[in-house]
């Protein structure tokens, strides 16, 4: 695999099957993203833009057809490797946050530092500085609730990053967000890429943001029916 | 949490009455002191053993026996309520146990109308040396009041002869209690007394309460019913209410999941918190279970109401029981839970 490439998928499908009833949801994508990109995946909804973010993020399984995360081919790890993945290498933004409610905002960016065994000192100190850089330090005693949406969305990304991952998977970052917020969050995401060199995919209905990344892929139908990445031209 | 601590009151209250029932019978059958009892073949407590009188007499001739005296025992009315009374040889009175007068004198010969009552029994009767008292029907005096520091303080004393003609066992005894000169001796001589009185068992006086457990035998085995019953119930409710704790906390490991945490660490954060909570309630219900118990007596006999006995070994059982059931009702909902799929939850709620 190309060095410049962190993430390629081949012939990605999946499928949902209920009782008789079948639901591709994606068919056939084939996708190269480069190393420290932001890479937009835009499409109308139910265009299978979550489900391929599950996929790329080890949260589910494909039907047929592979992933490969650097050179590791995650579509085949078992659930501990998998767990592994997405603790360490893949950090996630749900389009609803997915904040747990019973625990303060720190708390919440340091779950996955705890999965991996940190020790109090360093999951609380790099809590601190991602808090810090996505500017709601003031709120790591607060529980979910008593933040506005754009603070939720910050406190997810901060919890994304928190360990260090090099694939940042954002779901429809802004579509909570007012106009002002969308346009904080893109300028995080752009300081966070210089900053610590992470990937971004984010799947997204936001016109701006399309407009404004050089690397976007339409996604219709659960087949990729333009893609303007960067990588394509490899 | 409530539950458990339910659970652990049940457990405890349960046990503890039993205990307490056989610590006061075993008492009561161990209180008489001896090396070697003696009682009729097959009898489970001396109050249904009866024996002819002159055994202790065929007994007293073995070689090394330095006493054999015949002692009756028999559930008498003293003054309105019923009583323990033992029936015994004034002169053997100081070989067989040791007491302290707290106030009179014991009773010293086969006199009738006189008898030596503990203090336990005195005390829950309003009764003292001097005083005059009903026993079976009959005025006596009491002669003196005495302390042993077990279970015989809850009972009265009169000449053997007395008790003889009183409980119409004329010429027999419920049991003989021999003493040896030599205690390495002892099994010789009970091997030889079973010998010479097939009709007996003879037994150290250390095994007499062995002899009584199986009275409690099916107490016991009540009493292990109830527990396994009772904790086959809580280990189903406190399983549904994890059930359906996780349930609703369903989007919460979810998120633990996509956020990096393994199947077994799922686990392992599900049986914590259970371990937890087990054992706050553990804790809760051995404490309500102490300040429970101790304002509750049970009546042994009419006049002997005895409190509750605590014993520390059902309190570790209690707590090993409690840990236990929070583990294991904790096992299938973690299993449960640990295969939560987060893009299911994440989807659908």
């Amino acid at each position: 695999m190309d060095n410049n490439l962190i993430l390629r998928t081949e012939s990605l499908s999946k499928t949902y099957v209920n009782g008789p009833e079948k639901t591709v949801a994606l068919d056939d994508v084939n996708l190269n993203v480069r190393r420290g990109e932001l890479l937009a995946i835009y499409g109308p909804s139910g265009s299978g833009k979550t489900t391929l973010l599950f996929l790329l993020g080890g949260l589910d399984r494909p039907t047929s057809g592979q992933i490969f995360l650097d050179s590791l081919e995650i579509s085949n790890l078992d659930e501990r490797r998998l767990s592994t993945l997405r603790r360490n290498e893949v950090g996630f933004v749900f389009q609803n946050y997915n904040l747990v409610e019973d625990l303060t905002v720190l708390e919440n960016v340091k779950l996955t530092m705890m999965f991996e065994g940190k020790s109090e000192q360093e999951m609380a100190q790099r809590a601190s500085d991602v808090l810090r850089k996505v500017g709601v330090a003031h709120k790591e005693k607060n529980r979910p609730s008593q933040l506005s949406a754009g603070e939720q969305q910050r406190v997810a990304t901060a919890r994304a990053l928190a360990n260090r991952p090099r694939l940042v998977l954002m779901d429809e970052p802004t579509g909570n967000l007012d106009q002002d917020n969308s346009h904080g969050l893109m300028n995080l995401i752009e300081e966070i890429m210089i900053a610590e060199g992470v990937t971004f995919i984010v799947a997204t209905h936001n016109q701006e943001i399309v407009q404004a990344t050089a690397s976007k892929v339409f996604l219709k139908g659960g087949r990729i029916v333009n893609d303007s990445s960067t990588s394509s031209a490899l | 949490m409530v539950g458990l601590a339910a659970l652990i009151l049940t457990f405890v209250s349960v046990q503890s009455l039993v205990s307490t029932l056989e610590i006061n019978l075993v008492g009561s059958v161990s209180s008489l002191g001896g090396q070697i009892d003696v009682w009729s073949r097959g009898a489970s407590y001396p109050l249904v053993s009866k024996i002819p009188e002159s055994y202790a007499d065929a007994i007293r001739s073995l070689p090394g026996v330095t006493l054999a005296t015949p002692v009756d025992l028999a559930l008498l009315t003293v003054a309105s309520d019923e009583a323990l009374v033992a029936g015994i040889v004034p002169a053997a009175i100081p070989r067989l146990f040791s007491y302290s007068i707290v106030k009179g004198s014991m009773i010293a010969s086969n006199q009738s109308g006189i008898l030596a009552m503990g203090n336990s029994l005195a005390l829950a009767l309003g009764t003292s040396a001097g005083d005059e008292i009903q026993l079976n029907g009959q005025s006596y005096q009491v002669s003196g009041v005495y302390s042993t520091n077990t279970w015989i303080d809850n009972s009265v004393i009169i000449p053997h002869v007395v008790a003889q003609q009183m409980i119409g066992m004329v010429n027999g005894t419920s049991m003989i209690i021999a003493t040896t000169q030599d205690p390495r001796s002892i099994d010789t001589l009970i091997g030889q007394i079973k010998t010479l009185l097939p009709a007996t068992d003879a037994f150290r006086s250390s095994e007499a309460p062995s002899r009584v457990s199986p009275l409690f035998a099916s107490l016991e085995t009540i009493a292990a019913d109830i527990t396994a019953i009772v904790t086959l119930g809580a280990v189903l409710g406190i399983m549904n209410s994890n059930l359906n704790n996780l349930r609703e906390r369903m989007r919460a490991f979810a998120i633990f999941k996509a956020t990096g945490a393994s199947y077994g660490q799922i686990i392992r954060l599900v049986l914590y918190e259970s371990l937890l909570l087990g054992i706050l309630g553990t804790l809760l219900g051995l404490g309500i279970s102490y300040v429970a118990l101790q304002f509750v007596s049970i009546p042994v006999l009419q006049t002997t109401s005895v409190r509750i006995f605590l014993l520390p070994s059902t309190f570790i059982y209690a707590t090993l029981l409690g840990i236990s059931i929070s583990l294991v009702a904790a096992i299938y909902p973690a299993l449960r839970i640990a295969r939560v799929r987060p893009q299911e939850v994440f989807r659908f709620g």
